[in-house]
């Protein structure tokens, strides 16, 4: 696939085309009838989650959300491969991957009310915190790579980036470092087309972002991120290279962010309706329904019964990470250090003071 | 049980929106979910949805007002009273996602430094002030020097009220003009002041920025159009009869993509700092809409592509949602020439403004009739004022005297539209 798929020759890997048809199916992943099904359903459920959290942060209910409209399948087919024992690196677009590593919407929902307990992950083993800092991920997943060659664990890291992000210099010292010493870390890049309101010509003057692999010397492919079959089938070979010691593997996922960067963002201030009518022809769940209906295996009606209950479970998981309680005030020093040095010690105090001062003047305002 | 929905800050710092529309009415059941209200902000125009299942017990502003951050926006009665444990709606102070951090206008927040926890000298004056972003973009526009305002925010930070009271305070100096004529008005009954509404605020600073950046110039002409009015009269009615409304507009639409495909120049944009001009592929011709909150321009999207009987349809379509205030802000997007027929409403001919970055602007005044020469007999003539103001910087006199002479044969000619 990767010599097929030269990433020198600007290939891309696609499987089903936009109308759902198998039109590359030398290279379709074995899955039965029902396991895809499933992974439509989990997407189904991500984007539900996603819309529905685009609307509490409209009622001043979360602070700012990162969409990940548009993007369910790249999440998706990391989800159904990812292991126990696997690592799971996000940056903050990866929602559908974080649930299947056992992360759970409630803790999702009291990260974004600003909750350090949204970062525990009580029910998910090896998976790292929501990364805001562009790309600072990537580093520390070369690190656990690194780690794991040392520790000979059978263990592979999923990292995930944005295109904004290959512009940092931690995506070059991570990809780097990982060439050098052969870590088994799968980068993906979900190349949405934007950094914010900044298009990918802009980003690099690359042809594209997958055949930086070549100047550190890894292997690299750009996928159609909008082709859940696709991505699973990258995914899987990337896998045999880490296992054969041959990693890492750089993806470029081809992908569309349909909704805003952030909450505080307007999309249509840098993009056109034309352009926006065009992507949703490529909408992942779209080509995944036709494919599933063509065989007979979903239908509107059976997701329209399916919805409410979805929609029901997210705000039960809403409303118990509303009533989770008071922040606790020590909790922005508690986590860098196992004991808590002076400095910090004394940040806190100060800190306390301070609200206590705030709560007099508030008062006084009375 | 009542539940007082305040208006959150949806945005990052926002301090206000400007309503732009309500979807429910006094009485109304909602749902956790449903939109209440669309609201115009600095960052985005978007719905904002119900925090609670109930029904709607009080609305708070009328279309177009202004409402703050943690201002009430509705009371809804929810059913149960423990529902209120929890729900009131969070503060923000700064959380981002990539974005700014900075929090504007807000004395309780502590500053990055240690004097944060003392009591802060407001009224010190720095060499080079802390400043808001927002404040910082107000006192430029206002051209006040910054470091001369006195910051009132956290640490003595500059805040964007800062800036206001600076300028009203020193708006002698400002425009002396202005205040003088105010100052003899003793009798303040005799004045209203009224807030400018968003959609104000934008057409003026579109209309400034125009003026400032274009080079103007236009060129008037009388296009005799006889002809077409026969076809109009003869088609209007079977159009009607369809819902469409024929007007002369939409034959000016056409002939106006058509001649832009001949005089491309006219349908581009300058990019002064990159040094280049973009010819745009593409004819989207915005219209000039005289909508009962002012002016708008919504876009017919590739004209070219259209017939006739099309453009009239979009037309009556666009004119209906402008009455009915739905005119969306994608509606107005991506247009690449305007036209604005002030002459349906009286004038003969007009300076039109150009909507910058576009390169022209065509005006379209009263038809009416006139004695003209034609073989050297007097007949009566029915004319039609044409008044096209381009951007001398991209188009020279003799391609946009090309351009009008080519719009005005296929409006003399009509059937010339469809042969040509």
């Amino acid at each position: 696939m990767f010599t097929e798929y030269s990433v020198l020759e600007n290939k891309l890997f696609q499987i089903i085309d936009d109308n759902g048809k198998v039109v590359n199916p030398s290279y379709m992943p074995s899955l039965s009838d029902s396991e895809v099904l499933k992974v439509y359903k989990q997407m189904l459920f991500a984007r539900t989650a996603d819309l529905q959290t685009v609307s509490y942060q409209r009622q001043g209910r979360i602070f700012t959300y990162p969409p990940n409209y548009g993007q369910e399948a790249i999440s998706a087919a990391v989800g159904l491969r990812i292991r126990e024992n696997d690592w799971l690196v996000p940056a903050f677009r990866e929602m559908g991957a974080m649930l299947s590593k056992g992360v759970t919407l409630k803790e999702l929902f009291m990260y974004f009310m600003g909750y350090e307990d949204g970062s525990a992950f009580k029910g998910a083993n090896r998976v790292l915190p929501i990364s805001v800092p562009i790309a600072s991920q990537l580093v520390h997943a070369s690190g656990i790579g690194y780690a794991i060659n040392q520790t000979k664990e059978d263990s592979i890291v999923y990292a995930f980036v944005g295109d904004g992000g290959t512009s940092e210099g931690d995506f070059h010292e991570a990809i780097n470092f990982a060439g050098v010493w052969k870590v088994p870390v799968i980068f993906i890049i979900q190349n949405n087309q934007y950094g914010i309101s900044t298009p990918t010509r802009m980003q690099t003057a690359s042809e594209s972002l997958a055949i930086k692999a070549v100047a550190y010397g890894v292997k690299g492919i750009k996928v159609d991120g909008n082709d859940l079959f696709a991505m699973i089938k990258a995914i899987d070979e990337s896998i045999e290279v880490c296992k054969k010691g041959e990693g890492p593997v750089l993806i470029e996922a081809i992908t569309y962010r349909k909704g805003a960067h952030t909450t505080s963002d307007d999309p249509t201030k840098y993009r056109t309706k034309e352009e926006e009518m065009k992507w949703d022809k490529k909408d992942p769940m779209k080509r995944l329904m036709a494919y599933l209906q063509e065989r007979g295996l979903w239908s509107t009606n059976e997701e329209e019964a399916i919805l409410p209950q979805y929609k029901e479970e997210v705000d039960r998981q809403f409303i118990e990470a509303e009533n989770y309680g008071p922040y606790p005030n020590e909790d922005v020093f508690k986590y860098m250090y196992s004991q808590m040095p002076d400095d910090l010690k004394d940040q806190l105090n100060e800190y306390e003071r301070f609200l206590k001062w705030k709560e007099s003047k508030l008062s006084n305002k009375k | 049980m009542r539940y007082i929905f305040k208006f959150p800050d949806i945005g990052e710092g926002l301090e206000e929106g400007t309503i732009v529309e309500w979807h429910v009415e006094k009485g109304q059941s909602v749902k956790m979910g449903d939109p209440l209200v669309t609201m115009e902000t600095d960052k985005v125009v978007t719905a904002i949805p119900s925090p609670k299942n109930g029904v709607i017990a009080a609305k708070y502003g009328k279309v177009g007002e202004i409402i703050h951050v943690g201002s009430a926006l509705v009371e809804i009665d929810i059913e149960s009273s423990e529902e209120m444990e929890n729900t009131q709606p969070v503060e923000e102070e700064g959380a981002g996602v990539v974005g700014t951090l900075e929090v504007a206008g807000n004395d309780l927040i502590l500053s990055a430094s240690k004097e944060g926890v003392a009591p802060v000298d407001n009224q010190r004056k720095r060499e080079k002030a802390l400043a808001t972003p927002v404040a910082r973009a107000m006192a430029k526009e206002l051209n006040i020097d910054i470091n001369s305002v006195v910051g009132t925010g956290a640490g003595g930070r500059v805040t964007k009220e800062d800036i206001q009271k600076f300028f009203s305070g020193s708006s002698t100096t400002q425009a002396p003009a202005i205040q003088k004529e105010e100052s003899r008005i003793d009798n303040r009954e005799r004045i209203e002041v009224v807030q400018m509404s968003q959609i104000r605020k934008t057409i003026a600073k579109n209309m400034i920025m125009s003026k400032h950046n274009a080079a103007h110039m236009t060129v008037f002409e009388e296009a005799e159009i006889s002809e077409l009015i026969k076809i109009r009269e003869r088609y209007k009615k079977s159009f009607a009869d369809e819902g469409i409304k024929l007007t002369y507009l939409a034959f000016v639409v056409k002939a106006v993509a058509k001649a832009l495909k001949k005089h491309r120049s006219l349908n581009s944009q300058m990019d002064m700092e990159a040094g280049s001009i973009i010819y745009k592929n593409y004819y989207n011709i915005g219209i000039a809409i005289d909508a009962p909150k002012g002016l708008i321009v919504p876009v017919i999207r590739d004209a070219d592509t259209l017939s006739i009987k099309e453009i009239a349809s979009e037309i009556t379509e666009i004119s209906q949602k402008a009455r009915e205030g739905k005119t969306s802000l994608d509606d107005m997007k991506d247009g690449t020439f305007t036209i604005t027929s002030y002459g349906s409403i009286g004038g003969l001919f007009a300076v039109p403004v150009i909507n910058y970055p576009q390169a022209a602007i065509l005006g379209i005044g009263r038809v009416f009739e006139k004695p003209i020469v034609q073989n050297s007999n007097i007949t009566i003539g029915n004319i039609m004022p044409l008044s096209l103001s381009v951007d001398h910087r991209i188009a020279d006199g003799g391609e946009t005297a090309r351009f009008i002479n080519c719009v005005m044969g296929y409006l003399n000619d009509p059937v010339s539209l469809i042969l040509d």
